[in-house]
């Protein structure tokens, strides 16, 4: 028997199964949180820092991922006060910044609101989303990439920079990543990038209602949760 | 000389994943680095992936994957170390040997490496030589100990 919990999420009060996370009752009911590294067959290491969501517990609220704080009862929780929204513009402002060359990306960033980029672009072909290192290791239990090195350095490689012989080859670790499909106008040069919001038409109704999900076309391209469900 | 053998340092710890800091750490001890190789029996005899065994190798700069020179030259970039002017020091060894941290020279004789704090941090700047102190350093002060060390080297001593 699968136990519930209630939850309130701005002002709705949601049943939601114990044990799932806060991100997925929010998606499941409609709720709109953006979020990046989430894969919902994979397990959460709150990468991306997107999902915040202010969390508020006697009065004070916390500031934390939705992707890794499972549901309670009686939890308060809110996912777009004015202060989650800026620190969320702002994340994928610097994600944007990072890693131009990514539809899924730019499509994030548009979702959050983001209007112009002002930090220097990186150009990096990778985020350190995790998604790659977890599906490799959690559902192919393959193993044959994880995070190597720390702080600046820290990269996604093989053991000791060679595919290893275990290595299924079953591509997968390539079909989840963020970077793999490019802005629709084609890669960006060093030196020349810039912040797409070609798609910004299609953001008529999300803009109005940030909060809700509205099955926004861009969803697809940064592979949302509510797709995969 | 390595006093103890990978097989000796394996010893009583086999299919323990939770030992493998313990074993890499010994590793370090007995070779002065942890060669591809070694981490390869790592993973064997302790049953952890070798992808986690890199992983944790790597993450941790007291592990050094590669062999270090005759002489480490080990900066301190702390707080308290970066304030008074460690950058200077760092630029100094790396200029003076045509090194970037964390690589050796040529000739096998230097290694620089930095370290996030020593604990001793009133008497920064702080460089270890081999594990000895010096305190208060300053660009002019490391370039006659590279100097003296360089010197020291090929006179045979
Ligand atoms: S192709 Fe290799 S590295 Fe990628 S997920 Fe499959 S087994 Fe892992
Ligand atoms: S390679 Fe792709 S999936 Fe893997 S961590 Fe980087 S951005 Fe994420
Ligand atoms: S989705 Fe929660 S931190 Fe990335
Ligand atoms: S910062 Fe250098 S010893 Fe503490």
């Amino acid at each position: 028997m699968l136990q519930h919990v209630n939850v309130n999420i701005d002002g709705a009060n949601i049943r939601a199964v114990r044990g799932t996370s806060v991100l997925d009752a929010a998606i499941e009911y409609g709720i709109c949180i953006p979020h990046l590294c989430h894969v919902p067959y994979l397990p959460d290491i709150g990468a991306c820092r997107l999902c915040i969501v202010e969390h508020v517990v006697n009065g004070r609220s916390n500031v934390t991922t939705s992707c890794t704080l499972n549901v309670e009862e009686g939890m308060v929780i809110l996912t777009n006060t004015d202060k989650i929204r800026q620190l969320r513009r702002n994340l994928a402002e610097l994600l944007v910044a990072q890693a131009p060359n990514s539809r899924a990306i730019q499509d994030i960033a548009l979702r959050c609101g983001v209007k112009e980029v002002r930090y220097p672009f990186r150009n990096e072909d990778c985020v350190l989303c995790g998604r790659c290192v977890r599906v490799c290791t959690e559902v192919w239990r393959a193993r044959a990439i994880g995070f190597v090195g720390r702080g600046k350095e820290r990269h996604v490689d093989y053991p000791f920079g060679i595919r290893p012989e275990f290595c299924k080859q079953c591509g997968n670790c390539v079909q989840v990543c963020p970077m793999t499909i490019p802005p629709c106008d084609g890669p960006m040069k060093p030196g020349e990038e810039y912040l797409c919001g070609k798609c910004e038409s299609q953001l008529m109704l999300a803009d109005e209602t940030p909060d809700h999900c509205v099955w926004c076309k861009l969803g697809e391209g940064f592979t949302c949760g509510r797709y995969v469900q | 000389m390595p006093s103890q053998t990978l097989e000796q340092i394996l010893e009583g710890r086999r299919s323990q994943p939770n030992q493998l800091i313990e074993v890499l750490q010994d590793i370090q001890a007995n070779y002065g680095y942890i060669s591809e190789e070694a981490m390869q029996v790592v993973s064997k005899g302790l049953g952890v992936p070798v992808m986690e065994v890199y992983r944790v190798a790597s993450f941790y700069t007291a592990f050094r994957l590669k062999p270090s020179g005759k002489n480490v030259l080990t900066m301190c970039m702390g707080t308290a170390c970066h304030v008074r002017g460690a950058r200077l020091l760092l630029d100094q060894a790396t200029g003076q040997l045509g090194v970037k941290p964390r690589e050796v020279t040529p000739d096998g004789l230097f290694s620089i490496d930095h370290v996030n704090c020593l604990g001793a941090c009133a008497l920064g700047p702080i460089v270890t030589e081999n594990g000895t102190y010096h305190h208060h350093m300053t660009p002019g002060k490391l370039r006659k100990l590279i100097g003296t060390l360089s010197h020291q080297a090929v006179e045979g001593k």
